[in-house]
């Protein structure tokens, strides 16, 4: 009998050979921006963004949830919205902090940013620390369950513990990159007391998380060689070596969502013990191509990913779109711990039926191994 | 004349409190600040964007140096304004619209403010119109547009047809950039130039305005 997708994702991502390249693909942008806007294909209006992908015949990755969430205690949390924007104020008894986002539809209705951070100066510290020493885990397993019925055996869920590691929380959730860096030059030591907070958090958060079937954690997301690389060694690889050590202990997978340019970062990946590398976003969209991923990540690391999303833009043709994702199975020959995904999206600009493109193709030339 | 190597490298390391001590010693010892921004702050960013280019420094290490430079800058401000420093040309600059990310583009701006030019910063997510208006209204010899997302990129081509639309194009230079940005969707838009980060920017902006 076929494997499912999400046998074969599964499969892939634990190193085991399959009969094809498995798809798990990525759609949310494009549809929360297209259901956001009331401009859904015809076809697919009212649509399910799973039953979409299941019409194009795709593997899912059904992300954008976070299975454990943080309920803030011995403070006052105040939140204000005023239409897109929502200010949140931590009241402690040590000091109020207050950060300020904004829900923005232009890329649909998933995506919000932080337009003021929870930092603002050094005096913030003491209080930052103190939310989030005081913050307690708590599952949202009952989401978990009803969107893993939902996708069922045509593919996963997609989220982890921690979405974001304990220092990458502190760079561009708490503080931003910018003033993260000034902080780090000025004072370090508050700033590692502040990731040590973070960290402890965390490891509430997986201990909490390890106790539902969720076989692939994500466990951070969004790096930049240009920004992460200097910071790398000394706060990310040693605490994705004791997250995967601990994943692993539990006969779980950590995967890392790494959508950004990787090319000086490759070299460092397999010290961190992550198992799959997801979103990988090859050149054009980076200066690395999918050959050199592999070489640099090595054969024992499942890269997911692979297709660049401007691929998926009316500037490309379906030609030049078919012409790259042959080349790209060449470059991957033979094929193993390869996961065919976006890099990192299906943009909202984008042709859905380019997904049922890269089903039809994989059909066609994606039975392993792979052709060089 | 005083030295200004050591001011370009505190640029160069990006240690604000140093650049300070080094511009008031400077100045001290009689040196212009127009002086002291060509030969000690210019050469010290110069050293910074090359090492930028070459992969030996981050964007950490451009936003420490952006720092240190905008705090010599501060130091100067008051006695460029009685002399008044002649800039190179004058750039607005900006993230459009839905795009919250600014990082490069603060970047490029302290550069470009340290590079001679005359930068005025309409922040992040500018909508169009704003660009436009202020295009209008100050005359500027640069527009520079930044988008770190696919999603928000075709704001570029956007804001180049309304310039068109609108009889502004011809006096305006456009230069594009951001991470998914690249020389191929810059000519794709009409853009007049790509720059790929803060240290290719001044020399590419340099050449649009003939210097």
């Amino acid at each position: 009998m076929a494997m499912t997708h999400r046998e074969r994702i599964l499969a892939t991502a634990r190193g085991e050979k399959t009969d094809k390249l498995p798809f798990g693909a990525r759609i949310d942008l494009w549809y929360g921006y297209h259901k956001a806007h009331g401009t859904l294909p015809e076809k697919y209006r009212d649509w399910s963004l799973v039953d979409i992908l299941r019409d194009q015949g795709a593997g899912i990755l059904y992300r954008g949830y976070a299975i454990v969430k943080e309920k803030f205690t011995d403070m006052e949390v105040i939140e204000k919205i005023d239409g897109p924007y929502t200010t949140t104020e931590y009241r402690t008894p040590i000091g109020t902090v207050s950060k300020k986002e904004v829900l923005d539809t232009s890329e649909g209705v998933l995506v919000k940013y932080e337009m003021e951070k929870l930092f603002k100066s050094a005096k913030d510290y003491p209080i930052i620390r103190y939310v989030y020493e005081h913050a307690v885990p708590v599952d949202d397993f009952a989401t978990y369950h009803r969107m893993k019925a939902e996708v069922g055996e045509d593919g996963l869920v997609g989220t982890g513990g921690t979405f974001w590691s304990p220092v990458q929380r502190v760079m561009r959730e708490i503080m931003g990159y910018e003033v993260f860096f000034y902080e780090l030059a000025d004072r370090p030591a508050e700033v590692e007391s502040l990731i040590e907070v973070m960290k402890d958090l965390s490891r509430r958060k997986l201990e909490l998380a390890i106790k539902s079937d969720l076989e692939i954690f994500n466990i951070c997301a969004n790096w930049s060689d240009d920004i992460h690389t200097p910071v790398f060694r000394k706060y990310f690889i040693p605490w994705f070596q004791e997250t995967c050590d601990f994943l692993h202990s539990h006969g779980r997978l950590a995967m890392a969502h790494v959508d950004g340019e990787m090319k000086r970062l490759n070299p460092m990946f397999k010290e961190t013990g992550i198992d799959v590398a997801e979103a990988i976003t090859p050149f054009p969209q980076t200066k690395v191509t999918m050959k050199e991923f592999r070489e640099q990540l090595g054969d024992g690391v499942t890269i997911w990913g692979g297709i660049p999303s401007i691929l998926f833009e009316p500037q490309y043709t379906d030609a030049q779109f078919d012409d790259f994702i042959k080349n790209m199975f060449r470059e991957m020959a033979p094929g193993y711990r390869f996961i065919v995904g976006m890099g990192d999206n299906l943009p909202f600009d984008g042709d859905i039926e380019r997904v049922g493109r890269v089903v039809e193709l994989i059909d066609r030339y994606g039975r392993l191994p792979l052709a060089g | 004349m005083a030295d200004l190597s050591e001011l370009a490298k505190t640029i160069e390391k990006g240690d604000r409190d140093a650049a300070v001590k080094e511009t008031e010693k400077a100045l001290d010892a009689g040196v212009s600040p127009e002086q002291i921004i060509i030969k000690g702050l210019q050469v010290g960013m110069g050293m910074v964007g090359e090492k930028f280019s070459s992969g030996e420094y981050f964007l950490p290490d451009m936003l420490l140096a952006a720092r240190a430079m905008k705090a010599s800058l501060e130091v100067l401000k008051p006695l460029l304004t009685r002399t008044g420093m002649p800039t190179i040309g004058r750039v607005i600059i900006g993230t459009v619209e839905g795009d919250m990310h600014d990082i490069g583009k603060n970047i490029v701006a302290t550069f470009l403010s340290g590079g001679g030019f005359e930068v005025f910063d309409l922040g992040l997510n500018v909508p169009n119109q704003k660009f436009i208006d202020a295009v209008r209204e100050k005359k500027p010899h640069i527009l520079g547009l930044s988008a770190l997302l696919t999603t928000t990129m075709p704001n570029m081509g956007r804001i180049i047809k309304t310039l068109e639309e609108e009889g502004l194009r011809a006096g305006v230079k456009v230069i594009v950039g951001g991470a998914p940005v690249t020389a191929h969707y810059a000519r794709l838009i009409g853009a007049d130039a790509y720059a790929r980060d803060g240290g290719e920017a001044i020399p590419v902006c340099k050449k649009l305005v003939g210097k």
